[in-house]
């Protein structure tokens, strides 16, 4: 699984090899390295490392083991993507669905619209980050009835 | 030889009273039957031509309440089958605690006291020692409590998933095969007899939800209500919709959903190849265990098959009660 794990690495040597140290020792494959030294807070660089990990269990144990080298773990977060096939039945504009859905960090894949004037309903291909899917739908549901539409997921 | 009454002498207490009369259920004997007519009532027994079409032709019936009949203490088994009423389980409910309090075993396919009432009910029986037995509320003849309760007792159930109501099985089948809309297909059905003049509570998803509280309660070890469930039905469904799942492999299918967020009732999009996607008045239910995984069951979810069910949980109640030596 691609994960991006964001650190808070103080701006000493050293520190950073430490954090790779914990990765490459649990099964970790890096793929990219991007300091973020815009963004430098109290003497804390963030930076962003993207690993293929094995499985989540071992991301687990890269994260405790990096946590007890004394280096924060801001964020980790799966870059795996969840597709997901929805239908909305109802006078609902694409535009307003397409919004939604980008404003929760996922995007529409392909949507079509059937049925006209008299009964519409919008079918569209979703693609969000896997552990954004179900607050995605949550959130499309009250799209729904604020729309006074029917949204119909996958089972 | 258990005795046995039947209350409610309707679809299934007419077929149900001809098998046990005919003596095709071993080690059972009829011994009175009640309808909202009266009851009739035989010591020694009703043999197959002493069943009356309906009990007002009998020369035997008494013009009184099913209670009564209960309360002769004749029998040492209820079976109930008078109409499910889901706003207070009336008049099954009361029938039940009659029969549990003077310690009478019961078989039921009557939803409305199961669903309303199961701890309470489930408590008396306890308390009484009794058997409460009620595969046939849910899913007609498909073992599904049973399948769990015997089978399946130490594996754990982590979520139930399932087509629980043929009738809008059906309606949505004839749309995604024919491209009806809604109403043509439920006029269809209501000709047919597979929908009832009233299609109101299987249309809005109530009758799927009766049955996902019978079977969260009773396979989950959960105390949900009727008012716990999520319900969406499919009277919002088009043919436009159906289409558009059709052409990307899928279909609309009314399912039922009991897991750790809850339970809940809706419309959802399945693929044309999963094992639950079955059509017209078949049911499917899909359970996950913790360790067997996942187990797909498929069967006629109503009428005839129904007395399968009420069979085998009678002759539960007849195996256990001559182990124990109690007939
Ligand atoms: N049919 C199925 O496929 C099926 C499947 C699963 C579960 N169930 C459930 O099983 C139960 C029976 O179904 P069914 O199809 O046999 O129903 P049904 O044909 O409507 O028969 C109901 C019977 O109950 C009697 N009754 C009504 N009120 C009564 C009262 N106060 N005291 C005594 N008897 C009373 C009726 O009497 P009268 O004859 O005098 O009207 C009738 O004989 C229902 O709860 C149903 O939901 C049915």
């Amino acid at each position: 699984m691609r994960v991006k794990l964001t650190l808070a690495l103080s701006d000493r040597p050293g520190v950073l090899l430490k954090a790779l140290e914990q990765i490459a020792l649990n099964g970790g494959n890096i793929v990219s390295i991007i300091h973020r030294r815009d963004s430098i807070t109290s003497g804390y660089v963030p930076v962003s490392i993207n690993v293929e990990f094995p499985d989540s269990a071992s991301l687990e144990r890269a994260k405790k083991g990096i946590e007890a080298s004394g280096i924060p773990v801001i964020e980790a977060e799966t870059l795996e993507k969840a597709i997901c096939t929805i239908l909305l039945i109802g006078a609902v504009k694409i535009e307003d669905l397409l919004r939604r859905v980008h404003e929760l960090g996922s995007r529409v894949a392909e949507v079509s619209m059937t049925g006209g004037l008299t009964s519409p309903c919008i079918k569209a291909v979703i693609e969000a980050p896997s552990e954004k899917l179900s607050t995605l739908l949550a959130s499309l549901e009250s799209f729904a009835e604020e729309q006074g539409a029917l949204l119909i997921t996958e089972w | 030889m258990l005795r046995c009454i039947i209350v409610g002498y309707g679809f299934l207490g007419k077929r149900l009273a001809k098998l046990i009369a005919s003596g095709a259920v071993r080690g059972i004997k009829l011994v009175g039957i009640a309808s909202s007519k009266g009851y009739i009532y035989k010591e020694d027994g009703f043999l197959p031509g002493d069943l009356p079409d309906d009990l007002r032709s009998s020369s035997m019936l008494r013009l009184a309440p099913a209670s009564e009949l209960i309360d002769k203490r004749i029998a040492d088994l209820l079976v109930e089958l008078t109409p499910t009423n889901i706003r207070d389980g009336e008049p099954g409910l009361s029938h039940i605690r009659l029969a549990l309090e003077q310690g009478m075993d019961v078989v039921t396919a009557n939803k409305g006291p199961i669903a309303l009432a199961y701890k309470e009910l489930m408590g008396l029986a306890e308390e009484k020692g009794a058997m409460l037995l009620h595969e046939a509320t849910v899913g007609g003849g498909i073992p599904l409590i049973s399948l769990k309760n015997r089978c399946l007792v130490a594996d754990e159930l982590l979520s139930i998933k399932g087509i629980l109501n043929g009738t809008t099985n059906y309606i949505l089948s004839r749309m995604h095969f024919e491209g009806m809309s809604l109403d043509l297909a439920l006029r269809e059905a209501q000709m047919l007899g597979i929908a009832e003049r009233d299609p109101t509570l299987d249309l809005e998803g109530v009758d799927t939800a009766l049955k996902l509280v019978i079977l969260a309660n009773s396979l989950m070890n959960m105390s949900k209500r009727l008012s716990d469930v999520k319900i969406k039905g499919i009277t919002g469904i088009t043919s436009e919709a159906i289409a558009a799942a059709k052409e990307s492999g899928m279909t609309i299918k009314l399912i039922g959903i009991a897991d750790e967020d809850g339970l809940r009732v809706a419309p959802k999009l399945v693929r044309l190849n999963d094992p639950i996607c079955v059509h017209g008045t078949l049911n499917a239910v899909s359970f996950n265990f913790r360790i067997l995984g996942r187990l797909t069951i498929i069967g006629e979810g109503a009428g005839e098959s129904t007395v399968s069910a009420l069979i085998n949980d009678i002759h539960e109640v007849v195996k256990t009660r001559m182990r124990s030596n109690r007939i």
